[in-house]
């Protein structure tokens, strides 16, 4: 924040910043204590901030600060009565519903059909697998009083729909003509973590679960193949987060699976997040809740199953890898508002003219389906509003003064370049000028951030021959990945010895022989360890 | 005992949530007090949906005291029909014989709904669930449009929120669902799940607000909701686990509250008649039916005519600056005073969905209006034994073809192993708009034979002209079958002027439009009056739409001066 910026003249300095950030801070003060005076209900005693434009720690001093200093800043979420609870809010939510609408898009094109199954699940449904029910039992929440009684047998607050979704499977499957059976839903889940935070780990949180049961092993796993491929493509592409794909080890499998797939990214502090999986169940879930077809020669058959899942967690991951010290940098595929116009005039009277010209900007943009917002608050200095929606991780600025207004011009200014090297000066209004000239901007930052972000994954990554080597790579903070041929214990002793865990065994292997790290048995993949979210 | 009972009147009244939850702090003495309170509380519990508190007191009033156990785990009723399945099609019970029986094998025939082990709780199968999705796509965007933003707060609320003072909790919210335990672990505190967000919502509105440029605020989520109710769950009409949306806005002033109220009660009115085609009646509720706590509330009231009785289609309410009071919302206006705001909220849920399937379905299955249907028209193949069978199945690959790229929702079934016959039943019980059959004559002559689901008119149309026909066709449906539903409803209703007129009327299985002197005692009394085995009569709404009131006239009821017309009816 110290390193003074490069300002064109219109423009206000961070000292001016400076003073104001001190009567927000003020303002601020006065209201918590006018709500914890009046209001006992305000029992979030959490350090988010609330006030918008309040400064941010800086990313680099502390991640995790700087993680939930941006989430309430930036107006994300904020804190839910009940303990690691979240409220989603409106700019928050937006980034979700660009998800849900990508994604839905995809699953509909690729043969599934939405439905909603009840949130709550009989104890004894859960029960039935195993080792399901040892995976998830702890983090249950179980609904025991309803309407003022005790209820005969408790119901489970649905962690995931795996057992419900085959206890209906089981009717509604009968020969092979039934299948595949391709379902999604959109709903929220409940998991009673203790150690949470927003949108990456919470209490609840809101997913789509895709289930599916087929004829054949080799389809299933097609299938399971076929979501997690969707996954990493709407990260490449929407996200920007080069997320890496890859199979899980076995210690790592979701509770219930043959196989799990994930995609795991890289967030700004190099720590690993999931950011989501597709399991391929195998038999496992048919021959507990005996989901049987009968197959073309009149044969009784379970039938093979997979599930796949995405949450508001991937928000909290398009934060943690794009953010910086400023705050939020949304990929403008994603981004609520993809165009800020900054209006600038000193004297009264260059308002209207100036206003008027940013009103009209404002409507060619949204002409060209460009999702662009009009800063026009008289409340705010330019500087001030510049600083929140850099905030706000707005992917460009547009700058209009009464200098622009004689030459019909404008200021573009990127987010994602600090400085001079971000800005454009006289950039032409003319309309279709204009427009290409924003799009093309906005596909340049969409491609700039993933370079950004791969760039920076890379250089994060380092191969490791040895034990040794892997066990200083993980105490830089960096990702080890090294051929791993090793039993569950041997990856338990890395995980105590150095808190990493196998974050996948990337479908992208190098071919040749390779010797296990660990063991110097003959390998025939490697693994990526690292520290995780 | 007399005391707390009006005391907790008293605090329903005036209060939501959190007067309830003051209600639980209370020491009860007796059993018997426990159960004579849970039973005041449901009748004037706070609801933003359907069900009347007040129908609900009645009905209550005539269970036996001690309420049914809670059978959570149920038999899927649905077993019987499962026999039925295999050995062929169609609906075991006719709509005008036994419109119970028939709606619950409807929705499930019609996969629609799939029963299921937690009583009252329902799977929306994708039949259902995509008529959803169409109503909540023009709904989501229409209040995008209005400036109201898409939010999600927490299924679970704490006690603390419920309860305003933290005293030793004696009893329950009645329909509240609890959360007593993580895993093994006993919770310090149970946690609530949502029965609707007030509580969520408002202390978080509280902090969000402060002057005058943070309004107005305008906020709306999409989520389940749970009440566990013990009256008799029906598909989508009443299940203690439902989808919705629930808006909340906060505003300056009233006259912005007033407003809004109004646009979202004209979004509901076109759900359900442009999108579902149910006439609806746009009204206000009266001072017992509105929305506890609220400062009034309007609705669009449907009308079931083979139960005659009235289902509420969904509600706006005008909540005053009530809740602003209880919940502290305040913010600094430009003169720099303090001030409460004023405050919205409305909601609709899947309920719409049931009273569709209610108003337009026969015996032999669902009709679903070409708008919401998620398929609309369905191709079969009907091959002779000597016809060229490939050439038939490719006609009906390149018909769907055809209509696909018209934008128009369509498939082919050209499954073999059921005949044409058994096709026909099937998409009929699905409720599909339109069926075109293709046969070697439709062949020969290049042309097709559409058959409509809500009338069975048959017509040979002829290739060429078949993008454009059966655009036509669906249009004429939605506004056919709209206008159907439209003149049954209004033979239903029966102006009256006199008691006798409005007894006959309603044993008529009628809708009772009658001059009323608008007093809450009287309504109170018409309740007690026509209390029997099919429930009590109440107000469904006073109608926006007034017809005149003839000088002089009276109340129907108590003979005192008319202030206006009322609608009233038995009711869902």
């Amino acid at each position: 924040m110290g390193a003074l910026r490069l300002l064109s003249p219109l423009h206000f300095t961070h000292c001016a910043y400076g003073e104001r950030r001190t009567e927000v801070t003020g303002a601020r003060a006065r209201a918590r204590t006018r709500s914890s005076a009046i209001s006992p209900l305000r029992s979030s005693s959490l350090p988010l901030k609330h006030s918008e434009g309040e400064s941010i720690t800086p990313r680099s001093q502390d991640f995790n600060m700087w993680y939930l200093d941006v989430v309430a800043s930036a107006e994300l979420a904020d804190y839910g009565p009940v303990r690691g609870t979240m409220v989603i809010r409106p700019y928050g939510y937006a980034i979700w519903e660009f998800i849900q609408t990508y994604l839905d898009a995809k699953f509909k094109e690729t043969g599934h059909s939405n439905m909603y199954f009840p949130q709550f699940i009989p104890y004894s449904f859960i029960e039935k697998e195993a080792s399901h029910v040892e995976g998830f039992s702890p983090e249950l929440a179980l609904v025991t009083i309803g309407g003022g009684k005790e209820l005969e047998e408790k119901l489970v607050v649905r962690p995931t729909s795996e057992t419900i979704v085959n206890h209906m499977f089981t009717k509604w499957v009968h020969s092979y003509r039934d299948l595949p059976l391709m379902i999604n839903q959109w709903a929220n889940v409940t998991r009673w973590e203790m150690r949470t935070k927003p949108f990456v780990r919470t209490l609840e949180f809101l997913w789509q679960e895709g289930h599916t049961a087929h004829a054949t092993e080799e389809e299933a796993e097609k299938e399971a193949l076929q979501m997690i491929e969707v996954y990493r493509k709407f990260s490449y592409e929407q996200a920007a987060i080069p997320v890496i794909a890859g199979r899980k080890s076995r210690a790592e499998t979701f509770a219930g699976a043959l196989r799990t797939y994930t995609i795991e990214a890289m967030m700004g502090d190099c720590k690993a997040l999931q950011a989501g999986t597709s399991h391929s169940l195998g038999q496992n879930f048919s021959l507990a809740f005996g989901t049987q077809f009968t197959d073309e020669n009149g044969q009784q058959q379970h039938v093979w199953q997979t599930s796949w899942a995405v949450s508001t967690r991937m928000v909290g991951g398009i934060i943690m890898t794009h953010g910086d010290d400023l705050g939020l940098r949304l990929p403008p595929r994603m981004a609520p508002i993809q165009v800020v116009i900054v209006p600038i005039w000193k004297k009264p009277d260059e308002k209207r003219g100036i206003l008027e010209v940013a009103s009209i900007l404002e409507n060619i943009l949204k002409e060209a389906s460009i999702r662009v917002k009009l800063d026009d608050s008289d409340q705010k200095t330019p500087g001030w509003k510049f600083n929140f929606w850099e905030m706000k991780g707005v992917p460009l600025r547009i700058e209009i003064g009464p200098r622009d207004l004689s030459n019909k011009t404008v200021v573009v200014s990127r987010r994602d370049v600090p400085g001079k090297h971000g800005k454009a000066y006289g950039i032409s209004m003319e309309s279709s000028f204009i427009k290409a000239y924003v799009k093309e901007k906005l596909e340049e930052i969409q491609s700039a951030l993933l370079a950004r972000a791969i760039a920076f994954r890379d250089s994060n990554i380092v191969d490791v021959k040895s034990y040794e080597e892997l066990k200083t790579v993980i105490s830089e903070g960096k990702w080890a990945r090294g051929p791993w041929a090793s039993g569950d214990f041997e990856e338990l002793k890395v995980k105590e010895e150095t808190g990493a865990t196998i974050r996948c065994f990337p479908f992208d292997q190098s071919p040749g022989e390779k010797v296990c790290f660990m063991t110097g048995n003959p390998a025939n993949e490697v693994a990526i360890f690292a520290k995780s979210y | 005992m007399l005391g707390i009972k009006s005391y907790l009147r008293a605090s329903f009244r005036s209060m939501s949530m959190q007067a309830l939850s003051r209600i639980y702090t209370l020491n009860m003495s007796t059993s018997e007090t426990v159960d004579s309170v849970v039973k005041e509380i449901s009748a004037a519990r706070i609801d933003h949906e359907v069900d009347s508190p007040n129908s609900n007191k009645v009905e209550k009033k005539s269970k036996p005291k001690k309420a049914p156990k809670d059978n959570t785990v149920q038999k899927p009723i649905a077993k019987k029909k499962e026999v039925k399945k295999d050995t062929g099609l169609g609906l075991s019970v006719k709509k005008d014989e036994n419109f119970g029986d028939w709606y619950s094998e409807v929705v499930v025939q019609g996969e629609m709904i799939e029963y299921y082990d937690v009583s009252g709780c329902y799977i929306l199968r994708p039949w259902s669930y995509s008529i959803w999705d169409s109503l909540k796509d023009f709904f989501d965007a229409e209040i995008k449009k209005m400036g109201i933003k898409n939010s999600y707060f927490p299924l679970f609320v704490s006690e603390k929120a419920l309860t305003k003072e933290k005293n030793h909790i004696e009893g329950f919210a009645p329909e509240v669902a609890w959360v007593t335990k993580s895993g093994e672990t006993n919770l310090e505190m149970p946690i609530a799940i949502r029965p609707t967000s007030e509580t969520v919502m408002y202390p978080i509105f509280s902090k969000w607000i402060r002057g005058h440029r943070d309004l107005p605020l305008k906020l709306n989520q999409w989520c389940n909701v749970v009440r566990w109710e013990f009256k008799h769950p029906t598909p989508f009409i009443r299940s203690r686990e439902f989808l919705w949306q629930e808006g909340h806005t906060a505003f300056a002033t009233k006259e912005e509250a007033d407003e809004e109220v109004l646009a979202i009660l004209e979004l509901y009115r076109k759900i359900y008649e442009e999108f579902l085609g149910v006439p609806v009646i746009k009204g206000k509720k009266s001072e017992v039916e509105k929305f506890a706590g609220g400062l009034y509330t309007t609705t669009v009231e449907a009308f079931i005519p083979n139960t005659g009785r009235g289902i509420q289609g969904a509600t706006s309410h005008c909540l005053g600056q009530n809740f602003a009071k209880m919940f502290e919302i305040i913010f600094e206006n430009e003169k720099g005073e303090r001030s409460m705001v004023w405050q919205n909220s409305w909601a609709y849920t899947t309920r719409t969905i049931g009273v569709m399937v209610m108003i337009h379905g026969d015996d032999k299955g669902l009709v679903l209006p070409p708008r919401v249907a998620p398929l609309q028209a369905i191709v079969i193949p009907v091959p002779y034994k000597d016809a060229d069978t490939q050439a038939i199945l490719e006609e009906c690959i390149k018909t769907v073809q055809t209509l696909r790229a018209a934008g128009i929702r369509i498939e082919e079934d050209l499954r073999d192993n059921y005949s044409p016959g058994w096709k026909y039943s099937h998409w009929e019980l699905k409720g599909v708009p339109l069926r075109i059959e293709i046969g070697p004559k439709d062949l020969a002559n290049k042309q097709v034979r559409v058959v409509r689901r809500d009338s069975f008119v048959k017509e040979d149309v002829p290739l060429g002209q078949l993008t454009e026909r059966v655009g036509e066709l669906l249009e004429k449906i939605q506004s056919d079958m709209f206008e159907r539903a439209k003149l049954k409803r209004d033979s239903c209703i029966k102006k009256v002027e006199n008691w006798d007129e409005f007894m006959c009327a309603l044993n008529d299985k009628m809708m009772v439009l009658a001059p009323w002197c608008d007093e809450p005692d009287v309504e109170e009394d018409v309740k007690t009056r026509t209390k029997g085995e099919t429930g009590a009569a109440k107000t469904l709404c006073m109608p926006f739409d007034q017809p005149d009131l003839p000088e002089g006239a009276v109340c129907f009821a108590s003979g005192k001066p008319a202030k206006k017309w009322a609608l009233w009816g038995r009711s869902y």
